[in-house]
């Protein structure tokens, strides 16, 4: 027997207890996973996202587009010594298609040109046999194969979609699309939830004003480290052009995506805080309650000559043990809960917001500190009561 | 009954944990009522000043004023339909075009999207809260705008004298700060419709028409005037109908996050309240035990230790709802997903919040102190013959 | 500690001048007053009285729980009155064993744990920490009950196995505060055969606050306390 060993069998005096503040432990651990993870996962996508993949779009708002030609002149855009800055570009547009099988639905809808499409997604894997379908069939249609699981679309099918940008087709036919083929991805950086289709059928079919114009330019550059060089000169190209541009790598545009979510992901990082709070309580309500229970105990080993340093220490152990009690279940919930179930389930339904929802190594070392250094804190105050304690009071209030 | 002293004694010798589990409850009920403040504040400040007898004129297939475009022909098709109200002989209304804008944030990183409203002189009729408070109203066909209070600011370019840009050499320069009453428009940029029209390139077209009808009850009839020609392809929506759905994307969310979190908050609370609880019988068995033999009920020492949990868990809820009032001038700017932009709004206080939060803390109560207070009715008289 | 070693050889209890005030909603009540006792080594003493007579207070203040408003305290040859709160608490776990009238076990250690908890005080290996605590389980009759805890065991025996715990750091006081007050007749009895083996064949001093005439007639000495004096 020893002193560490006199705190764990204290712990286990209250079964019930025990039961209740492990409980209350492992479920706020939880809840602090996933409130972590969620405003994690949105710095974890930008790692999925390519240095050498470049986004070109107008440079005030994305409601509106960009002549076609710049496109090519992007492409075929030269640095100072006169080669090429560019490996691969393609153009795409926003269609904002839906179906009205699936009215609440959101899912995205984009043309891009398919000639050049896979040479800047080259995580986007098609099977060649569906590739020469989507070359030869000018309303074809590549879809992820989440989407298509989730729809029970398969290769073959019709599919007719609304556009509330677009409106009707120019003859007044309806958006008529024959999935000719399902992608998956190779990497996170691309959702497998999207609808692709032919820029050109698109264009076919748009008002005038609104053919051969592009939403967005997504080109690889030659170099990644030459990013910024890269971008600053496609956009130095269109400066004196009455349509701007702002080119980003991907990494800088998803960075500047955050100010659209910053505000949520703050509230919930200070959630993340306020539960940790409340883990707090439960861990001091626990540990001093059974302190104040066994005030006699103390007392009695203070007359025996223990030390009030000695008795303070047994206090903060006894209070941070129970805190790790709870956290070790903590994080098992939190793998199985966070990781493995809502982690499947946001990737697969809602990759458009999530592409990964997968909890960091960081985020349960996180909980395990955070609730250790907690459960001592909790002990604090007990244990500064104890070290006080006036052994001739309690003695008498016991006999 | 047990007299109700007897368990608010015993609280109050449980002091210590008695606060920590009140503060849990307070911690709980402030997150849930601010969410729900949260909700409250979208829907206030999106649908305030949504008058009755105000169209708006939209594509069939659009759900918010960005999606929609209403072709330059159609507008004046639009207006000369019988049921809007008139002045000199004209009626009410005119097309108003709206874009969205990426501008930097200032304070955070990234951009995020700023709604840009080009407006007429008829716009200003069809808003009788909308006044200026700093500066002056833009000149009709120049660069100038003006910025809503909200939005002030908060993103780079937004504040008076500074300018931003739409188009090369062409800046829009902020020269008017106005407020509508809290409403959303307090989260735009306005310029004159002309120049937003030129900037963006849509000269054929605005995005909605808004008009004033000679009577809010006549909406019906122009709406099945409109609707029924299926060239144009548009609908009418009252101005209240339309804000509302504005708001209800956002408002659900926040809602429902804030109940989500909440319940997995209040499970903390409720174990802090069952520990408390679940002491307060152990240590007082011979009590409860004389209770008993001198004849009070197993219900009467249910009830008797629900209410003492009850007793804690309103405190807190009390304090909670406090605390969340006191964040209610709190001003949060968020992207609105049925605009695509950014909306400035502030948590606003309401009874159904406060009814909400305040019944949350009262069950967590009832959960809480269900357990021990079970156990508190099993114990035997005979218990108080023990020692 | 050995400035206050004291020139009082052959008194394991030297009390000179003491006096205790107590001041409770702003009335000061004196409990001793000017009390001198002197307790030699090896002796076992009563100490006798009506409720409130301070003879609790005496008991705290020679076990060095309480400290004294004025005069000399010397037990075991330590100068309580000027020692610090943590000097105390060493001395305490050295030179006294306490006996409580409600035992005071804890429940969560087994009868031979309880006896081996003043030993974590004192450098030495589990072994010997182990095989002390069971010589003073031995004495006191209880080398059977070693892997009982406190809540299977009887009172008398509890108040055995306390007494175990309050000798096995081998001390030269043992101070009993009411040990026999929660017990029957027997019980009783057979701690008080216990105290006077300790007694004569340890060579323990040992001075204990008792209520029943029948505990003190055990004593070699009976001292009676009367509002702070002793008669």
């Amino acid at each position: 027997m020893n002193l560490p060993g006199l705190a764990v069998r204290n712990i286990y005096r209250n079964p019930v207890r025990l039961a209740l503040t492990v409980a209350g432990v492992a479920v706020a651990l939880l809840t602090f996973v996933t409130l972590r993870t969620a405003v994690m996962s949105w710095d974890e996508a930008k790692n999925y996202t390519l240095k050498d993949r470049l986004v070109t779009r107008h440079k005030v708002t994305f409601v509106m587009d960009l002549p076609k030609n710049y496109a090519d002149d992007v492409r075929d855009l030269k640095g100072a010594d006169g080669k090429p800055l560019i490996r691969a570009s393609t153009f795409l547009n926003w269609f904002g298609g839906k179906d009205p099988a699936h009215e609440n639905d959101f899912f995205a809808t984009i043309a891009a040109d398919h000639t050049t499409f896979l040479t800047v997604y080259d995580e986007i894997k098609i099977p060649d046999d569906q590739l020469k379908a989507f070359n030869e069939t000018r309303n074809g249609a590549v879809v992820g194969d989440l989407l298509a699981a989730k729809f029970n679309w398969k290769v073959g099918d019709n599919v007719t979609l609304e556009s509330p940008i677009f409106g009707a087709r120019e003859n007044g036919e309806p958006w008529a699309f024959k999935i000719v083929g399902l992608y998956s991805t190779t990497s996170k950086a691309v959702d497998r939830l999207t609808f692709y289709f032919r820029w050109d059928y698109m264009n076919d079919g748009v008002r005038a004003e609104a053919k051969d114009r592009v939403g967005w330019i997504a080109s690889r550059s030659v170099d990644a480290a030459r990013a910024a060089e890269v971008t600053a000169a496609i956009d130095k190209r269109f400066d004196d052009a009455d349509t701007q541009t702002l080119a980003q790598d991907e990494a800088t545009f998803f960075q500047g995506f955050m100010g659209m979510v910053s505000s949520v992901l703050a509230i919930m990082s200070y959630l993340s805080y306020i539960i940790l709070a409340i883990l707090g309580l439960i861990l001091a309500n626990a540990i001093s309650m059974s302190v104040r229970e066994r005030t006699n105990e103390y007392a009695s080993m203070k007359a025996i000559g223990f030390r009030a340093k000695t008795l303070a220490s047994l206090i903060l152990t006894e209070s941070t043990l129970i805190a790790l009690a709870g956290a070790i279940p903590g994080v098992i919930l939190s793998y199985l809960i966070v990781d493995v179930a809502l982690g499947d389930f946001l990737e697969y339904n809602l990759a458009n917001f999530f592409p990964v929802f997968r909890v960091k190594f960081w985020t349960y070392a996180e909980a395990v500190a955070a609730a250790t250094v907690i459960g001592l804190f909790a002990g604090i105050v007990p244990a500064l009561t104890v070290a006080r304690l006036n052994v001739v009071e309690n003695l008498r209030r016991v006999a | 009954m047990i007299p109700y002293q007897y368990n608010l004694r015993s609280i109050w010798v449980r002091r210590v944990t008695a606060i920590i589990t009140v503060l849990g409850v307070a911690l709980v009920t402030a997150v849930l009522a601010a969410a729900l403040m949260l909700a409250a504040g979208v829907k206030k400040s999106v649908s305030v000043g949504g008058q009755d007898d105000v169209a708006i004129i939209m594509r069939a297939g659009a759900t918010g004023e960005l999606e929609s475009g209403v072709d330059e022909s159609a507008v004046g098709l639009v207006l000369s339909q019988p049921g809007l109200a008139q002045e000199n002989g004209k009626p009410i209304g005119g097309g108003e075009i709206v874009v969205v804008v990426a501008l930097d944030k200032l304070g955070a990183i990234g951009f995020s999207n700023v709604n840009m409203r080009g407006y007429s002189d008829q716009s200003l009729k069809l808003r009788p809260n909308l006044k200026l408070v700093e500066g002056a109203l833009p000149k009709p066909g120049t660069d100038e705008a003006m910025v809503g209070r909200g939005i002030l600011g908060r993103f780079k370019g937004l504040t008076l004298g500074d300018q931003i840009s739409v188009r090369k050499n062409r800046p829009l320069r902020i020269v008017g700060v106005f407020e509508d009453g809290g409403s959303g428009a307090e989260s735009e940029i306005w310029a004159d419709v002309v120049t937003v029209r030129a900037a963006f390139g849509r000269q054929s077209g605005v995005s909605v028409v808004r008009a004033r009808l000679a009577s809010a009850g006549g909406i019906e009839a122009f709406r099945a005037v409109i609707e029924s020609d299926k060239r144009l392809g548009l609908k009418v929506k009252s101005e209240p109908d339309f804000l509302a759905a504005q708001s209800e994307g956002l408002s659900k969310f926040l809602t429902i996050m804030g109940f989500i979190v909440s319940l997995f908050f209040s499970l903390g609370a409720i174990i802090g309240a069952t520990i408390t609880m679940h002491a307060a019988v152990a240590h007082r068995t011979r009590e409860i035990g004389t209770l008993r033999a001198l004849g009070f009920s197993r219900y009467a020492i249910l009830m008797g230790f629900l209410m003492e949990a009850l007793v804690m868990t309103v405190t807190g809820g009390a304090i909670g709802l406090l605390a969340a009032l006191a964040l209610s001038s709190t001003k949060i700017s968020m992207m609105n997903p049925a605009t695509w932009s950014e909306l400035v709004f502030a948590l606003a206080p309401s009874t159904q919040a406060f009814v909400t939060a305040g019944l949350f803390s009262v069950g967590m109560g009832l959960l809480g102190g269900f357990l021990p207070a079970v156990r508190a009715s099993r114990i035997s008289p005979l218990a108080a013959l023990r020692s | 500690m050995s400035a206050e070693q004291s020139k009082s050889v052959g008194s394991a209890i030297s009390i000179k001048g003491v006096v205790k005030e107590f001041t409770r909603g702003g009335q000061t009540l004196r409990v001793l007053d000017s009390l001198d006792l002197h307790v030699p080594e090896g002796s076992f003493e009563a100490l006798m009285g009506p409720s409130g007579s301070g003879k609790s207070t005496l008991l705290n203040l020679i076990a060095g729980l309480d400290k004294p408003t004025s005069g000399e305290i010397t037990v075991a040859g330590a100068r309580l009155d000027k020692m610090s709160d943590a000097e105390i608490t060493a001395w305490r776990a050295a030179n006294v064993g306490i006996v409580f009238q409600s035992y005071n076990l804890l429940p969560v250690l087994t009868a031979l744990e309880n006896v081996e908890l003043p030993l974590l005080l004192h450098k030495m290996t589990s072994a010997e920490r182990k095989k002390r605590a069971q010589i003073a389980l031995d004495i006191v009759g209880l080398s059977d009950r070693m892997g009982h805890y406190p809540r299977m065991l009887s009172g008398g025996q509890e108040q055995r196995v306390a007494i175990a715990r309050a000798i096995v750091n081998d001390p030269k006081v043992i101070i009993g505060d009411e040990p026999t007050g929660d017990l029957d007749r027997n019980s009783a009895d057979e701690i008080l055969k216990l105290f006077e083996q300790l007694n004569r064949e340890l060579g323990k001093t040992i001075i204990m606050v008792t209520h029943d005439p029948e505990a003190a007639e055990r004593a070699t000495v009976i001292r009676r306390l009367n509002k702070g004096v002793l008669a």
